[in-house]
């Protein structure tokens, strides 16, 4: 399941906001925040889509590098919400 | 061809970069992280010793900014090797350490105290809505105090450095700690507020408290201390270009005459921000060699290429402490109403949040509030502006890249293209936000209709080509991922920032910049010293001579200097002492009024002059001197029988001069801020005292003060009693009521004409009434561009006949503390004035046979 909500997020990114980059390029560590990809539109956008896709809701305080800056950490918050 | 592109750089080793988002500091990478061979350190430690010199030879940011940066490099010293456990609790005695070393003992305590309640209230063991209750209620009283409504028992020179240490760190710590789960410690809490070099610069960068604690030691040691000392270099190179464009480029709205100098105005004006970041990054980069990795503070700014592309580069932590406090919980809040929505409401209120804690910043610095038509406009403009940017992003997207991208000359155009459009609308809307009034800058582009020359041409293809270059791909592909390509970026930063410290090592040196012509000697001397601007002194001097303090903006170095300045300095304000008269001269002194200030009394006698009581008749034999000046000779910050007028009377009736009577009658003429055409009718009263001597004291910038009042007169429309002023200014085509600044544009070439119209009336009138006319010209203590119509000034007043004094030398090989009243107050000391009286007794000798000789029928 974790696999599969990673596979998810990690389309939405490159469909999103990475159109016609590599997909291999994204890396389960890729820095999304710090490394200027998510910026804080783009931030707003994955949380909505998150939340309508799997039925969670996040908190304001969420929303920072330490939950949302890598694949990884994203999928581990989206699983814990699910949890 | 394939170059690289574009993930930010994120101020961090790649190492570094994940093991902040995945690493708690107390864990075992950060034990690994924490530790640096010898030969690293040696590395380190040669290079801090050459940015100590560096600092010291440009007198980066002054004295106690050099010392505190020798003992942060010595604590480093210690910290790098101190188990990883113990590095908080030295960093945050250090920065303790600090505060003491800046402002003193008891000042420091103070400091502490007052945090140390405040930081309690955070963690008091009741309910989040009492505590909250409890935060505001304190900072409500401090408010009060910092107001003045309120007395405090403390030095009110700790409240800048107060104000910058909580005023908005406070606000992120409360709020994580309500987030975060993380036990916070006290050494944590003592660090994070006291933080080193806090004391020594109010304007800090927002540091956010979850990023502080993360980042410690979450990358290697050696790499973040030489990302510390890259970016102490490049702080330092922003501060030199700093100086470039505030000593020698800026320049004031009323030199603004054509479109060359409109486009440098611009320019300068924005230009000034480089202090900001060049301070940010000496900041950040001090912390990284305490183990603190933060994230960069600005984002080569000048090459952003939209308004929101500016907004994310320039005061990056600014921007994320808003978005983090305000934009998230906002947009949160309102996502009801539909994601673009909520963003646009959201945003405005960022940006109306922004000019408001602006204020509040201005307010724990400054002791007021600044509100400005300006500054509302400006934050309006640039929120709007950045919301619009926001839709478009929003609905088609920004383009971003994971890596190697095919370079496109289309593309390539483009980019540049939209950077220099956005350089410029941003250094427009800067010119506005800084402007002292909305006419003021309206009035900046009436120089469109002045003569176009190719200067015209110089800053924008300057700005063209750093931003072509600037906007060339980066050719270190992929250095935020891959550790190879992060470690060669580290060695060429390294050699980058090693050769920039030689270079300007180098330069600073006066047997190497002499040789390179006189021209870049003179240049490179002037970027070495800490000092104010030509422009910054012009407004210190108004500030002396009117008593206003208008430095509204913290792009002015002046506010630093007025920051200290107590709430109720001297005590004796200037409207308890001056009345209004509604004519020309505008104000004159009470008279019979006593204030006290803590320089001792100020007492005026019936005549309205600051001095003993006098009869309105001159005795018989007696030389009755009618001492003509502004508030240096009034006498501001000393005691009643402390001027020089008054000891020089004393004196001169001690022993007298000249063969002429042997008695002295000094009266104080002097009134705060007079003007040169003021004392025309200053001198009437002389005239109906029966002065048979006036003493014209004048002290510096006489023509342009001249033309300055006289526009100031004709704003105010009053009536100017001397035909040969109405002259002039009917010459310039000067009208009642028209805007300060065009009629002083217009006035300022007429200056001298000004000038020799009032020594001249003056010189006459004395003549006529057989007066004895001596004019001195009295420096300001502080040395500078103040003296440079002196010579216009001296030959206007011996073309009229005066008998003239000298004194520009008076104060040398006398420290400027000794002579002046304060940092913030250039009005001489008790001290300054004992040398005046001396040296006018002295000169007064020399030419006591034509001055004081007998008196002929």
């Amino acid at each position: 399941m974790t696999d599969a909500i990673k596979q998810d997020i990690k389309d939405y990114i490159m469909g999103e906001f990475l159109p016609g980059e590599s997909p291999d390029e994204l890396t389960d560590s890729t820095p999304l925040i710090s490394g200027g990809i998510l910026d804080s539109i783009a931030t707003l956008k994955l949380v909505m889509y998150l939340e309508e896709k799997y039925r969670v809701s996040f908190e304001p305080h969420e929303v920072d590098k330490e939950n949302l800056d890598t694949l990884d950490l994203v999928t581990a918050l989206v699983t814990s919400k699910l949890s | 061809m394939q170059v690289s592109n574009t993930i930010k750089t994120t101020g961090m080793t790649p190492n570094v970069s994940k093991a902040v988002t995945s690493q708690s500091p107390s864990g075992s990478g950060a034990q690994n992280n924490a530790r640096i061979s010898i030969g690293h350190f040696a590395l380190v430690g040669v290079q801090l010793l050459l940015v100590l010199v560096l600092l010291r030879q440009f007198q980066i940011e002054g004295k106690a900014f050099v010392e505190l940066a020798a003992y942060s490099f010595a604590g480093f010293a210690v910290h790098a090797f101190l188990p990883l456990r113990w590095r908080l609790p030295f960093f945050a005695l250090l920065s303790l350490g600090s505060i003491a070393l800046v402002l003193g003992a008891a000042n420091a305590a103070w400091i502490i105290t007052i945090g140390a309640a405040l930081v309690g209230i955070c963690h008091l063991p009741v309910s989040v809505r009492l505590r909250t209750l409890l935060l505001l209620a304190a900072g409500g009283l401090l408010m009060a105090q910092r107001a003045a409504w309120l007395p405090i028992p403390w030095s009110e020179a700790i409240w800048p450095v107060l104000g910058s240490m909580f005023m908005f760190r406070l606000i992120g710590y409360y709020y994580d700690l309500r987030h975060d789960k993380a036990p916070v410690t006290a050494a944590q809490s003592i660090g994070y507020f006291a933080m080193l070099p806090n004391v020594t610069f109010p304007l800090f960068p927002v540091i956010d408290f979850k990023t502080y604690r993360r980042s410690h030691y979450a990358g290697d040691a050696y790499a973040g201390y030489q990302k510390g000392i890259d970016w102490i270099v490049r702080g330092v190179v922003h501060l030199i270009l700093y100086r470039v464009f505030y000593y020698h480029l800026t320049l004031s709205p009323s030199e603004v005459v054509a479109p060359a100098d409109l486009v440098q105005f611009l320019v300068a004006n924005f230009m000034l921000y480089l202090r900001v970041s060049g301070l940010f990054h000496l900041v950040v980069g001090l912390l990284h060699l305490f183990g603190f990795q933060l994230p960069e503070t600005h984002n080569r700014y000048l090459l952003a290429s939209s308004f929101t592309d500016f907004w994310r580069r320039i005061n990056i932590y600014w921007k994320d402490f808003m978005q983090k406090i305000f934009y998230f919980p906002a947009v949160f809040a309102l996502k009801r109403l539909g994601t673009t929505r909520a963003v646009i409401i959201a945003t405005m209120y960022v940006f109306v949040l922004t000019w408001f804690l602006h204020s509040y910043q201005w307010f724990w610095l400054r002791g007021s509030w600044l509100f400005t038509l300006q500054d509302m406009l400006f934050w309006a403009v640039l929120g709007v502006l950045v919301v619009l940017n926001s839709l478009y992003e929003i609905k088609y997207g920004r383009r971003r890249s994971l890596g190697a991208q095919v370079f496109s000359l289309s593309d390539f155009a483009v980019t540049v293209a939209k950077t220099y459009a956005t350089f410029w609308f941003i250094c427009v809307l800067w010119s506005f936000w800084t402007s002292e009034s909305v006419s003021d800058w309206w009035l900046l582009w009436s120089a469109l209709g002045g003569p176009f020359t190719l200067k015209v041409l110089l800053f924008p293809m300057l700005a063209l080509v750093i931003i072509v270059v600037g906007s060339l791909p980066s050719s270190q592909p992929g250095a935020s991922r891959n550790p190879q390509a992060a470690l060669k970026l580290l060695r060429r930063e390294r050699l980058a920032t090693v050769a920039i410290l030689a270079a300007l090592l180098t330069i600073s040196v006066e047997a190497v910049h002499t040789q390179l012509g006189s021209q870049v000697a003179t240049t490179v001397h002037s970027l070495r010293s800490a000092h104010l601007s030509r422009l910054d002194n012009a407004k210190l001097e108004r500030g002396y001579y009117e008593g206003l303090l208008d430095v509204g903006r913290f792009n002015s170095q002046l506010w630093e200097v007025y920051a200290k300045k107590p709430t109720n300095w001297l005590a004796a304000d200037f409207t308890g002492l001056k009345r209004f008269t509604g004519d020309f001269v505008q104000t004159e002194l009470i008279p019979s009024a006593v204030s006290e200030s803590q320089y001792g009394p100020i007492t005026t006698n019936r005549h309205g002059l600051r001095d003993q009581a006098y009869a309105d008749a001159r005795p018989a034999n007696t030389w009755r001197v009618a001492v003509l000046g502004p508030s240096n000779v009034m006498g501001w910050g000393v005691p009643d029988g402390g001027t020089f007028e008054a000891l020089l009377e004393i004196q001169l009736n001690k022993t007298p001069l000249g063969s002429g009577h042997q008695r002295f009658e000094l009266l104080n003429f002097g009134v705060p801020g007079y003007q040169p055409p003021q004392q025309m009718m200053n001198f009437d009263r002389a005239q109906r005292l029966q002065a048979n001597v006036v003493l014209y004291v004048a002290t510096g910038r006489e023509l342009t003060r001249s033309a300055v009042y006289l526009a100031e007169v004709m704003n105010k429309r009053l009536a100017i009693p001397y035909p040969a002023l109405q002259a002039i200014v009917d010459k310039a085509g000067v009208t009642p009521g028209m805007d300060e600044n065009e009629a002083h544009k217009r006035l300022q070439p007429l200056a001298e004409e000004i000038l020799k119209v009032v020594y001249q009336d003056i010189a006459e009138r004395g003549r006529l009434a057989g007066m004895r006319l001596v004019w001195a010209f009295l420096p300001q203590v502080r040395n500078g561009s103040w003296q440079e119509e002196t010579p216009d000034a001296l030959r206007a007043a011996k073309a009229a006949g005066f008998h003239t004094i000298n004194l520009e030398d008076i104060y040398q090989g006398h420290p400027i503390e000794k002579t002046r009243l304060a940092e913030w107050d250039d009005h001489p000391s008790a001290f300054a004035h004992r040398l005046i009286a001396e040296r006018l007794y002295r000169e007064l000798s020399l030419q006591a046979d034509q001055l004081f000789g007998p008196i002929r029928p």
